[in-house]
C-alpha cells in the first residue's frame, strides 16, 4: 500500500535504530519532496542480519534543498540532494518553503 | 550537523569535515576485483549466502580503529569472511589452512628455483 506519491512533502524520521540502516544521520528530521516511487524491496535492516523472510517495503526517491542541509552561501538555491528512503523512515509533512519545488 | 540523538556510526561520515579531497584515480587491483567477484557470487539471487547488507553490517561492527585502518576492499573482504564464519559456512581453521596452502603455492610461483 503506497503511502506517498510524487510531489508529496515528507519528513525523514529519526528512528534511533541500532544495527545496519541505510538512512544517514544528516538527512534525519529533514523535510523533502517525493520525486518517484521506486518499488518494493526487502528491508536492508532485515537482510543485514540474514533475515530474507521479512516483508518487502516501499522505497521512495526524495529530494531535499541542499541549502537546507548545509549552511553554505556558496550553494545555489536550486541544487537538490536526491536520496532513496524506505517507507518506515518517512512521515507526511506540511508544505514548507524548504521542500524543493516539484 | 546533529539531526538525530541516537549515536552516529563511525561509517556515517556524510557531512563531516573532510579537508581536501585527493583527486587521483586509484588502480583497481586484481585481488580487489576478486573480492567483488566472490561477493557477487555469495550474494546473488540463486545463492543468497552473504548479502551486501550483511557485509555492511559486518564492517560497521569492526570498531572505529579497525574500520579506519582498512581500505574499502579490505573492509569488504574481512566482513565477508566474518559473516561466512559466523554462519558456519567455513571455519576459521579451514580458512587459515586454505590461506597457508595458497600462500605456499604462490610463494613457489614467485620464487624462481
Amino acid at each position: 500500500m503506497k503511502r506517498f506519491a510524487a510531489g508529496d512533502v515528507v519528513r525523514v524520521l529519526a528512528l534511533g535504530k541500532t544495527g545496519h540502516v541505510r538512512i544517514p544521520h544528516y538527512i534525519r528530521n529533514q523535510i523533502g519532496r517525493v520525486t518517484a516511487y521506486c518499488g518494493t524491496y526487502l528491508n536492508p535492516e532485515d537482510l543485514a542480519v540474514g533475515n530474507t523472510a521479512g516483508r518487502a517495503v516501499d522505497l521512495y526517491r526524495v529530494a531535499f534543498a541542499q541549502t537546507q542541509l548545509w549552511p553554505d552561501d556558496m550553494i545555489p538555491h536550486h541544487d537538490t540532494l536526491v536520496i532513496e528512503i524506505y517507507d518506515h523512515w518517512l512521515a507526511p509533512a506540511e508544505e514548507t518553503p524548504n521542500a524543493p519545488r516539484p | 550537523m546533529e539531526n538525530d540523538k541516537s549515536p552516529k556510526g563511525y561509517h556515517d561520515v556524510g557531512g563531516d569535515p573532510a579537508g581536501d579531497i585527493p583527486m587521483v584515480d586509484l588502480p583497481w587491483l586484481h585481488w580487489e576485483k576478486q573480492v567483488e567477484a566472490i561477493r557477487g557470487l555469495l550474494g546473488d539471487g540463486t545463492r543468497r549466502i552473504v548479502s551486501l547488507d550483511e557485509v555492511r553490517r559486518g564492517f560497521e561492527s569492526f570498531g572505529v580503529e579497525k574500520y579506519n585502518s582498512l581500505s574499502f576492499y579490505r573492509r569488504r573482504l574481512e566482513a565477508m569472511t566474518d559473516i561466512l564464519i559466523e554462519k558456519g559456512i567455513v571455519s576459521r581453521a579451514e580458512l587459515d589452512e586454505a590461506i597457508e596452502a595458497g600462500t605456499l603455492r604462490w610463494t613457489d610461483v614467485d620464487t624462481p628455483s
